[in-house]
């Protein structure tokens, strides 16, 4: 999967936006959106609350957990502890890259955000490689993931799945007996 | 996007190969070290070194792969075919010990097609050839991994002069997770960029153009 | 603001209400997606979703429609279109994904289709069918005409099953359990380790074979990740 494809799925999470114009309810196929007032919070999809921003349409108030004294704690805790903490969203990283590069004047401290945030990413891919080795080489059959975050599956999707399936095969070779690897005619 | 018009074939890794795999079709041409066990009648132009008519039992030469899998039969002794020395116990033994000292694009580079391969031929040797099979892209695949996920925007090419070609498909795909990732983070993802494939097609056009 | 839309809205709603199979337009859209990236993970070709794509395709006509009556300029219509662009988006990549498979697997996938009992449901929908048919015919073809033919009598066919790789349905893959399901049993990857059953508890996220839990995927129970 390409990242901007995760980058999409994230695009659906809810943000509440204050608004500068007011507009009434809009009846979209998935789902009602506003009325809008100006002044008055409301909540829509980050793809629209982008849009808004771009057209100077309205304000975007921060998720909660997008502030620096949460994400230090956060940061610690993932560094202290061996297995993955939750996340405070399943696209925190997406949302992070999204509100920051569009709407940095909404965010206090939003240089400060950014690295925190890239440092708890950059914690939990080094425990992610680490647990795709033990996987590997304790020859697991099954793995419990959870809190692990769509983004980062897919940063190693394709090099750990095509691993396991290289490693299959030349289990398979183990036993003979299969009626597999008999010679073959086109 | 990871989305291509072209999909290869994948090699098929193990005792199987992909009939339409390029690389499996390259693999077919590894030349294994062979002996005949019976005469091949009115064949003795194919082996430059003897006058003789026929090639005579016992004769020692080189056969590509594919030609000594269809020969070799279990039942009736046409040819026997000897064990590429990294596959035998001394290679074994220094792979059990480390995997990662060897360079096994000099030693294959089909090591792990190859050794799988190998298997069709019946040998006393063949569960250790394909434990040590196992057990070698075990031991190897951290530092696959580590260097395919660390190596941003460098030149890779020492990373991979001595991995064998399945080990260079996973570095692969290693480096094109990485390396999407990063473009999104930056911002490129974002940017429209022309299709490589409109770019090849000017580059030819403009070739056609030149006299 | 123009009227026209906040009617429409409530127009769909009624629509979809008076059929049997009651699904509101959010479920219609969610059941895309999940069988987007179902699609897309899963190593071998899906049953088929066509009642979904026809009502996903019935809705995005119906709205294209009515904003063909809208002003130019109307704030709410562009929110619209930028609704129905993502719809398409994930529309198109859920087809495209099928296609894809279907060129990968061709003929195991038409081989199923032969085997299918009557009244069990196709894998494939018509215009895929058709689009696998052409696809083999023309490999064929294209074989035949740059090899083939040249070769001794005996030698001008070539088995496409045994040519063309089965989907591994061994595979690992990544999901994340929508409900529950017990005494899930996972097998050994080696002769020294035992089988064992595991629990999938709702909303935790594994990584397995997908032989193992591929019956979920199609009835919905995990989601691919």
């Amino acid at each position: 999967m390409d990242p901007s494809e995760v980058e999409f799925l994230a695009e659906k999470e809810i943000v509440k936006i204050i608004p500068n114009f007011s507009l009434d309810k809009i009846y979209l196929i998935g789902g009602d959106l506003g009325p809008f007032n100006p002044g008055l919070q409301v909540d829509v999809p980050v793809w629209l609350a982008l849009n808004l921003k771009q057209r100077q349409k309205c304000r975007i108030v921060p998720p909660e957990w997008m502030d620096v004294d949460k994400l230090e704690e956060m940061r610690d805790l993932e560094r202290r502890e061996d297995a993955f903490t939750p996340v405070p969203s399943p696209y925190y990283m997406e949302l992070t890259k999204l509100l920051l590069n569009y709407a940095s004047d909404n965010i206090p401290k939003a240089d400060e955000i950014r690295t925190l945030v890239k440092d708890i990413w950059d914690t939990r891919i080094a425990k992610l490689r680490l647990s795709a080795d033990s996987f590997i080489s304790q020859m697991e059959a099954h793995a419990k993931l959870d809190n692990l975050t769509l983004m980062e599956i897919n940063t190693i999707r394709s090099f750990l799945l095509d691993s396991l399936n290289c490693m299959y095969k030349l289990r398979s070779n183990l036993q003979p007996g299969s009626s597999k690897g008999q010679l073959t005619d086109y | 996007m990871d989305t291509q018009s072209y999909l290869p074939v994948q090699p098929g890794v193990g005792m199987e190969e992909n009939f339409l795999s390029l690389d499996d079709i390259l693999l077919s041409h590894e030349r294994l070290p062979a002996r005949t066990e019976c005469t091949f009648p009115r064949l003795g132009f194919l082996e430059k070194t003897t006058d003789s008519q026929d090639i005579t039992e016992g004769t020692k030469m080189e056969l590509p792969l594919w030609l000594s899998k269809g020969l070799y039969e279990r039942k009736r002794r046409v040819l026997s075919v000897e064990l590429p020395k990294v596959y035998r116990e001394g290679w074994r033994t220094i792979f059990k010990a480390d995997p990662n000292v060897v360079d096994l694009h000099k030693m294959g580079p089909y090591y792990y097609g190859l050794g799988s391969q190998m298997l069709h031929f019946d040998s006393p040797e063949n569960p250790e050839i394909a434990q040590t099979l196992l057990q070698t892209f075990i031991g190897r695949f951290r530092r696959i991994m580590d260097s395919s996920q660390n190596a941003y925007n460098e030149d890779t090419s020492v990373l991979v002069e001595h991995l064998d070609c399945l080990e260079k498909t996973l570095f692969r795909s290693g480096q094109s997770g990485l390396n999407s990732f990063q473009s999104w983070e930056k911002g490129q993802a974002s940017q429209l960029t022309a299709s490589s494939l409109v770019l090849n097609y000017r580059k030819r056009k403009m070739t056609d153009i030149q006299p | 603001m123009s009227d026209a839309l906040s009617e429409d809205g409530s127009d769909i709603n009624q629509d979809d209400s008076r059929e049997e199979d009651v699904m509101t337009p959010v479920e219609l859209i969610a059941k895309l997606e999940e069988a987007w990236l179902n699609e897309k993970f899963s190593p071998e070709l899906l049953e088929n979703k066509s009642e979904v794509v026809e009502c996903v395709m019935e809705q995005l006509t119906h709205m294209e429609a009515n904003l063909q009556r809208v002003k130019k300029g109307d704030a709410k219509a562009s929110i619209h279109r930028m609704e129905i662009d993502r719809i398409r988006f994930v529309l198109s990549s859920y087809l495209r994904s099928r296609l894809q498979k279907i060129e990968k697997f061709f003929p195991h996938v038409l081989e199923k289709e032969k085997s299918r009992r009557e009244g069990d449901t196709s894998l494939l929908s018509p215009e895929e069918f058709a689009f696998a048919k052409e696809y083999y015919t023309n490999t064929e073809s294209y074989l035949k005409a740059v090899a083939l033919k040249r070769m001794p009598p005996n030698l001008q066919t070539v088995d496409m099953l045994k040519a063309v790789p089965e989907p591994c349905l061994d595979s690992f893959v990544f999901l994340r359990v929508k409900e529950r399901q017990e005494n899930i049993l996972v097998e050994p990857e080696t002769d020294d380790q035992r089988e064992y059953v595991v629990d999938l508890d709702e909303d935790s996220q594994h990584l397995m074979r997908y032989r193992t839990i591929a019956p979920f995927v199609s009835s919905g129970a995990v989601q691919l990740i």
